[in-house]
């Protein structure tokens, strides 16, 4: 099944080759040079950027025993943009030159980092984290940093709004740089790694505190491990590409689908499903799109994912 | 009834208290179990019955006080107890196989050991099922398989109201797989019903609003005064067929002072 699914991950990144180009228009079969390495890059950030949010929503739906968890619920997006509100609006209260791009970044991943160790403080994760409490300070938490970066943004004139609500509904970054791209293969290999080595625990922990207790299992330990190794995943994906939904949602759901509930096989392939479903979504972005570029790929996952996690929802059957 | 025991203990509890913040829920509670014992904790609701077998199980999130200490220091604390809680919960699609085998995570892989565990429960023919399939007399079994799985010979089985929610014909299964457990270990079980906890323990302590009542061997633990005075209610002991049973007294007043907190 994991094997099916990798093959079908490898199709994907095939399939998009011939939907790519920069200039405009829609461009079909393999380009040369510059341009295929071009789609390669994008491809391959997609595919670290959809296993990063994938693996962070199954680290999430571990800790919150709760497999309709996802990144997002801890207030990470929140934070990440208030984080860039403020870095676009400070530089011009204080009269400074603007940042650019970099100084999104800067500015998303502490928010994100920041929205994390706040929750986690205030929602007692440290302590082994009850997991109503963490998530209704989650969203507690975002629903202030929302309306934080509100506030913040009418100190941004319009002609730069543009960029910040584009960044909010999620895009892949076009030109992603060397570093970035390091950034994002080092957190989703160690990221992977420490959540396959706890896929024992992992599964120990799907029983009730007690029954876990029981058997040996730190839950305190494990679930801090979890919120660390989940918010750090989802910081990072946000601080590159912008609050983009659902992938950690139906990235792990759909593993579930093909490798059952062992985390031994759960993990590789929520890496590999998250990877699949953002190549995808960028794919049909960039068909809707017609080369133009801008259209947020946030957008598509939105579109396509919140009906899918309402169908998910309707059907009840959340142990599926 | 009883087993017999051969005197090696397994589990001393020396002074244990629990505390849910302000509210006290188990005082000071000392006692001793043996191999071959099943010992009863018996007591109204809130009692502090569920509070004292967590915090001997050591699954207890409160603030736990007193030591729980097993026979063996050098043998894993999962091989020598396991906990059955009075609500199991599954979150993932597992069978009820997968879920017993997860009774081995801290004692190691033993596909024997496990297959050992459905049987003793009954549940052989029905094992690869999912869990969610099952009713809930069957998911409790695996609840105790699960517990037996990770047990070594010598273990101490606990088990917080295993008898609340299930038919007669499950409540003399589990009396047969608890008192096999007894054979190799010990049991430690907590009942809401005085005669039922006479019928199968060797034990008993007596509790109310967390302190012991009366402790000790069955007979001398659950006598009517001592019931009397933990539920606060006359109960009128029963006997037929061999079997002694304590029915409350509904016609007279209830004597306050019994029940009087809440389930923590």
């Amino acid at each position: 099944m994991l094997c099916v699914f990798l093959a079908g991950a490898a199709l994907l990144r095939l399939a998009i080759g011939p939907a790519g180009g920069d200039g405009g228009g829609l461009s079909l079969g393999f380009a040369s040079g510059a341009i295929l390495e071009l789609r390669l890059t994008a491809v391959a950030s997609a595919a670290l950027l959809g296993a990063a949010l994938s693996l962070s929503g199954l680290a999430l739906q571990g800790l919150l025993r709760n497999p309709l968890a996802s990144p997002f619920i801890l207030g990470v997006s929140s934070g990440a943009g208030f984080g860039v509100t403020l870095a676009l609006a400070l530089p011009l209260a204080l009269g400074l030159p603007a940042a650019r791009f970099g100084g999104e970044v800067v500015g998303a991943s502490a928010g994100a980092l920041a929205a994390i160790v706040l929750v986690g403080w205030l929602g007692g994760a440290r302590r082994g984290g009850d997991p109503t409490t963490l998530v209704l300070t989650g969203v507690v938490a975002g629903a202030i940093l929302s309306a934080g970066s509100m506030l913040v943004e009418q100190l941004v004139p319009f002609g730069m709004r543009g960029d910040l609500l584009s960044w909010m509904a999620g895009r892949l970054p076009e030109l992603p740089s060397r570093a970035a791209m390091l950034t994002l293969a080092s957190s989703v290999a160690v990221g992977a790694t420490l959540l396959a080595a706890r896929a024992r625990a992992l599964d120990v922990a799907c029983l009730s505190d007690e029954e876990a207790a029981s058997s040996g299992v730190d839950l305190a330990r494990l679930r801090f491990e979890l919120f660390v190794v989940g918010g750090l995943l989802a910081a990072i994906a946000v601080a590159y590409a912008g609050p983009i939904g659902f992938i950690g949602l139906i990235g792990p759901h759909a593993a579930r689908r093909l490798v059952g509930s062992h985390h031994r096989a759960l993990v590789p392939a929520s890496a590999i499903a998250g990877a699949a479903l953002l190549v995808g979504a960028d794919l049909v972005r960039q068909a809707i799109d017609l080369g133009t570029g801008r259209l947020p790929v946030g957008v598509v996952t939105a579109i396509v994912g919140g009906p899918a996690f309402l169908w998910l929802l309707r059907r009840g059957r959340w142990a599926s | 009834m009883t087993v017999s025991s051969d005197g090696s203990l397994l589990l001393e509890v020396d002074g244990l208290s629990v505390a849910h913040g302000a509210v006290r829920a188990v005082a000071g509670v000392s006692l001793e179990v043996r191999r071959g014992e099943i010992w009863a904790v018996v007591g109204p609701n809130g009692s502090g019955k569920s509070s004292l077998l967590r915090a001997i199980a050591g699954v207890e999130r409160g603030l736990v006080r007193g030591r729980a200490r097993f026979a063996d220091p050098a043998r894993s604390l999962p091989a020598q107890r396991a906990f059955v809680p009075q609500r199991a919960d599954v979150s993932a699609a597992f069978t009820a196989r997968d879920i017993v085998a997860l009774g081995r995570y801290a004692v190691g892989t033993d596909h024997a050991a496990v297959e050992r565990a459905i049987a003793e429960v009954g549940l052989s023919a029905r094992a690869h099922l999912d869990y969610h399939a099952l009713s809930g007399g069957e998911r409790q079994r695996v609840a105790i398989a699960r517990a037996l799985a990770q047990l070594d010979a010598g273990g101490v089985l606990v088990l917080d109201e295993p008898f609340a929610s299930i038919d007669p014909a499950e409540v003399a299964r589990l009396v047969g797989v608890l008192r096999a457990r007894a054979a190799k270990g010990a049991v430690l079980v907590s009942l809401h019903d005085p005669g039922l906890s006479r019928a199968l323990a060797t034990h008993a302590v007596v509790l109310r609003a967390g302190e012991v009542v009366a402790q000790g061997r069955i007979d001398d633990a659950l006598a009517g005064p001592v019931l009397e005075r933990a539920y606060g209610l006359g109960l009128v002991e029963v006997e037929g067929d061999g079997v002694k049973w304590f029915v409350p007294r509904l016609d007279a007043p209830t004597r306050p002072g019994g029940a009087d907190r809440m389930e923590p």
